[in-house]
């Protein structure tokens, strides 16, 4: 990659979009095209052109083999960067889901177009229509057999890759054809002529080969035709080559004038030697074409002629492109990436509108720029609308573009509920609202609780401390009625959880749980509030949620934090009995999570039972009454926040001491003794007097070290020595 | 404090708010359903659009010539109208609220049971009655349907119920996929069904037997018998009632049988 800039890549990316487009204004041309015998295309215009038969035929003379080339050098970078195993995958989303998806989807379409064309240009008496070729393999394509062809090319070349990787093991050989590649390149319209040959060599053998189609196109069968396999393999192999050569791009944009030059020439010459008839005619192919002025143009000649058009102006073009379209352009980036959806549906809209003005008595210069706009414009909508944003953009593309994607404000903080202090009146019940009874529950194998005994008791806050995976979140389902244990007793306000009438007394805000994008904290409050026999105000739910500010904003468009203060709306508005907060001030800043602990404490004071599960100890110390750690599904410890801050005031001391470990673990306020070789750790709840004891005991004593055990040190602690 | 009298402590919501509860959650669903552009843009202008489309300019003058080709053709535009809401519109949210935890949530809340399905439901319904109505009025306007006004009012009732099976397998769909590759799936069952059934145009003999394997054959056969047109009945009535009626149990139980197992 180190010589091929992402810049080069815009470039390429802009040609290939510019190819598919171009396939689309080439087929909105066919139904005026002058001379062509009605039944050909879904429609015969009333109004034919001249000119659009020309342009159509120069056209198609080369957009194929532009888009092959294109396509060989984008899937060596591809199959560098992702590898055989993830090309394949790629590949098969991008191009064999399309191709599967797309037929199954686009035929009937097109046959409906066509069906109902050919009435309109018949008159209603249709003729005996000509039927598939009778022969192994006949598939009708459609325009999708480019895909197809590119699946054949994609196999082909990863063979060809391998095998040459296991025979040019010196890269010898690799070496040659990439300096040839480059040599070529270099020289202006040699490499035009020199690829024209493999084209015209595939064109001659043809048995009934009609000029204006250049290369046929294989769409009615599934065994791969020679002719294209040369034709378009040749545009395919050699931008695997360009990519694999270091100056061929930079060869290319210097001498993209020759060889567009040297592609017009071709392309002209051809329309003069077709001027009488766009097509030769049947049963005379391989006949010298008789010229205006009596010169001839052999078969020969015209195939040769073919193939500098086609090469001419497919490495002109991207020769052009190069040299002007190298930097970023959103612009041009947004229709590149439409361009292969526009491509892959346009043929029915296309077609239906040709049948649709076919018949208008209006100039073909009216009505073709109608059919391409009209088409161009439904697709790109169609794109815009319903490919972009969804599966099929991410399928097509490799990306999915959120719709109305905008920055959200910063969470605002929540204005804090009424802070009274604790009346003993709402914590003289200790009995328990909710409680988990000797509760195992396991998934597939893997325990998440283990015997766990936890009470809820009336207007208290119980936090529930573990770190991830503990089993946290397991309990909080259990109470709410989510899961059933394997063993043990659940009881939520006094019967089992499941039943409907417990749930009036219930609030949850869970952890991974998005409400619908599309309604506002306000509708979503109103919602909920409507399940509960007596809800809360909702602009007074809002206020103490602290979610007023952002209450009419689609929950979408609302910062992390802030649709985590909308669920806590949520979650308060039926004025619960018992309240499930899941990490609740996860995502909020410091203000906002102040805010929702004010609220937190209104409810306490009005008599809520509340269950938090948090990561962070300051939490549970600024709210809790009781805490209870979980580690591994296991209830490592519990109790009141002073017994849980006594276990968080424990220090660390370590010295050199030739003291006995089993002596000084005896020492009161000694909880913890561990030897590392001459060194000794301690864990004290004194370690003033601990520390004056050891230096008593051991004047030896050397390199003290006290520290102070920190919360999530304490915590750890407790958690590890679940474990 | 008693554990035991607590619960019985427990206000319960009076009739009225459980009627409102329901109004409640049926006008969020179509909240979201409104302000799904995605969604609401295809589902409702799509048919109306592929019917003055291909029924109206492509398929040009044979309609005129024989009128029950422009009620068939009236008629299969108008089940993809009313099938549609039902079918992504459940099985798009659906499948996304799942992943979302959404339903998880209701289950915690003393949501009535089912008001989020009788929601869905209702939604999927008068949204199918939305997407209708302009085809019908195009229909009319053009002159395509040529039928006595009480066949016609017939003919709707049957095209507004067949959106039920559509809602049933949208529920299906919601609950045997996840997410975003819901409506993915929504279409690959229900876009082959739309040309197998012929539906949209005549299929070759060789393919007439697998029609009944489609919804969509017996709502456009139950939409023949009420519009009278015999020339497009292919099955008897009560066949095609019971199949309709089959296929909505068919999906409905698959659904079911999802929600118990995954939630």
């Amino acid at each position: 990659m180190s010589h091929h800039d992402h810049q080069r890549l815009h470039a390429l990316d802009a040609v290939r979009g510019f190819a598919l487009l171009l396939g689309v204004a080439f087929h909105a041309a066919l139904s005026f095209m002058p001379g062509w015998p009605p039944g050909l295309w879904a429609m015969q215009d009333n109004s034919p052109s001249a000119f659009l038969g020309g342009a159509a035929f120069v056209s198609h003379a080369f957009r194929m083999t532009l888009f092959f080339f294109i396509a060989g050098y984008f899937a060596r970078l591809l199959h560098g960067r992702l590898g055989t195993a993830g090309f394949w995958k790629n590949r098969a989303l991008r191009i064999g889901v399309p191709l599967v998806a797309g037929w199954v989807v686009l035929f009937p379409l097109i046959s409906a177009v066509w069906l109902a064309g050919l009435t309109k240009v018949f008159g209603g008496a249709l003729p005996e229509m000509p039927g598939m070729p009778k022969v192994a393999g006949a598939f009708p394509l459609t325009h999708l057999w480019f895909l197809y062809q590119l699946l054949q090319f994609y196999a082909l070349a990863l063979l060809l890759a391998g095998l040459v990787a296991r025979l040019d093991r010196g890269q010898a050989l690799r070496g040659l054809a990439d300096r040839a590649v480059a040599s070529v390149l270099r020289l202006p319209v040699v490499a035009v002529v020199v690829l024209a040959l493999p084209v015209a060599c595939a064109l001659l053998p043809l048995p009934n080969w009609f000029y204006w189609t250049g290369i046929p196109t294989p769409d009615q069968t599934l065994i791969p035709q020679v002719a294209p396999l040369v034709g378009y393999g040749t545009a395919f192999a050699t931008g695997w080559l360009v990519h694999r050569s270091a100056g061929a791009l930079p060869a290319l944009a210097r001498h993209w004038l020759p060889n567009l030059l040297a592609g017009a020439l071709a392309a002209a010459w051809m329309l003069a030697s077709m001027r009488t008839t766009p097509m030769a005619p049947d049963g005379v192919p391989a006949e010298p074409l008789v010229l205006f002025d009596g010169a001839v143009l052999t078969k020969s000649g015209f195939a040769l002629m073919h193939g500098i058009a086609a090469w001419g102006l497919a490495l002109g073009l991207t020769g052009a492109a190069l040299r002007w379209l190298d930097g970023y352009s959103p612009v041009r980036r947004y229709v590149a990436d439409a361009s292969y959806w526009i491509y892959l549906a346009h043929l029915p809209v296309v077609a239906a509108l040709q049948v649709w003005v076919g018949h208008w008595p209006l100039h073909w210069s009216l009505k073709y720029p109608f059919v391409l706009v009209a088409s161009l414009a439904v697709l790109f909508a169609s794109y815009h609308w319903l490919v972009r944003p969804t599966l099929i953009g991410q399928l097509l593309n490799g990306r999915r573009v959120r719709r109305g994607k905008g920055d959200s404000p910063r969470p605002e903080p929540p204005s804090p509920a009424p802070h009274p202090t604790r009346s003993s009146a709402t914590r003289d019940g200790a009995s328990p609202v909710a409680s988990l009874q000797g509760i195992t529950r396991s998934f597939g194998g893997v325990v998440a609780l283990d015997r766990v005994e936890l009470q809820l008791r009336h207007g208290e806050l119980l936090a529930l401390l573990g770190p991830n995976g503990a089993g946290k979140t397991t309990a909080i389902s259990l109470w709410l009625g989510l899961l059933e244990p394997d063993a043990g007793r659940v009881e939520l306000l006094g019967g089992p959880p499941q039943e409907t009438a417990r749930r009036q007394g219930l609030g949850a805000m869970m952890q991974d749980v998005e409400l619908p994008r599309e309604l506002t904290p306000r509708e979503l409050v109103r919602l909920a509030s409507s399940y509960y026999a007596d809800p809360l105000d909702l602009d007074e739910c809002l206020r103490r949620a602290g979610a007023t500010a952002f209450a009419d904003r689609a929950y979408g468009k609302l910062s992390g934090g802030q649709k985590r203060l909308a669920q806590f709306a949520v979650a308060i508005c039926g004025q619960p009995r018992v309240l499930f907060l899941d990490e609740p001030s996860v995502g909020l800043d410091v203000q906002a999570r102040e805010a929702l602990w004010a609220s937190i404490r209104g409810l306490l004071a009005t008599g809520c039972s509340i269950v938090l599960t948090t990561h962070y100890l300051e939490e549970a110390e600024a709210l809790a009454d009781r805490v209870a750690v979980i580690a591994k599904g296991r209830l490592v410890a519990s109790g009141s926040v002073d017994e849980m801050r006594a276990l968080v005031a424990r220090r660390q001391v370590s010295c050199e001491t030739r003291l006995d470990e089993a002596e000084v673990a005896a020492w009161p306020g000694v909880q913890e003794v561990r030897r590392e070789r001459n060194r000794l750790h301690l864990t004290a709840i004194d370690a003033e007097r601990v520390v004056r004891r050891l230096l008593d005991q051991d004047p030896a004593l050397s390199r003290l070290e006290v520290r102070e055990a920190g919360l999530n040190e304490a915590f750890n602690t407790l958690t590890k020595e679940a474990a | 404090m008693n554990i035991a009298l607590q619960a019985h402590q427990l206000p319960a919501p009076s009739p009225r708010r459980l009627l409102r509860a329901y109004a409640e959650e049926i006008r969020c669903e179509a909240l979201r359903m409104l302000r799904n552009p995605g969604l609401a843009v295809p589902v409702l202008l799509m048919p109306v659009a592929l019917y003055a489309l291909i029924a109206l300019v492509v398929a040009g003058e044979a309609p005129a010539e024989d009128p029950t080709v422009g009620v068939f053709l009236f008629a299969a535009f108008s089940v993809m109208a009313t099938s549609m809401p039902g079918l992504f519109g459940i099985g798009a949210s659906l499948a996304m609220e799942r992943e979302m935890g959404l339903l998880r949530l209701k289950r915690a809340q003393p949501a009535p049971a089912g008001a989020w399905l009788v929601a869905k439901i209702a939604c999927g319904l008068g949204f199918g009655v939305l997407a209708y109505v302009p085809v019908l009025v195009v229909a009319l306007l053009a002159g395509r349907l040529d039928l006595d006004a009480s066949r016609i009012v017939a003919l709707s009732l049957v095209l507004v119920a067949s959106a039920i099976p559509f809602c049933a397998m949208g529920l299906m769909i919601g609950t045997l996929f996840r997410g975003s590759a819901a409506p993915g799936y929504a279409n690959l069952v229900y876009l082959p069904g739309c040309y197998l059934s012929g539906m949209f145009f005549p299929l070759p003999g060789s393919l007439h037997w697998q029609v009944p394997v489609w919804p969509q054959f017996h709502v456009i056969q139950l939409a023949m018998h009420a519009a009278g047109v015999g020339t497009f009945q292919f099955e008897p009535l009560a066949m095609a009632i019971a199949s309709a009626i089959g296929f909505t149990m068919l999906f409905s139980a698959v659904a079911i049988w999802r929600l118990a197992r995954k939630g």
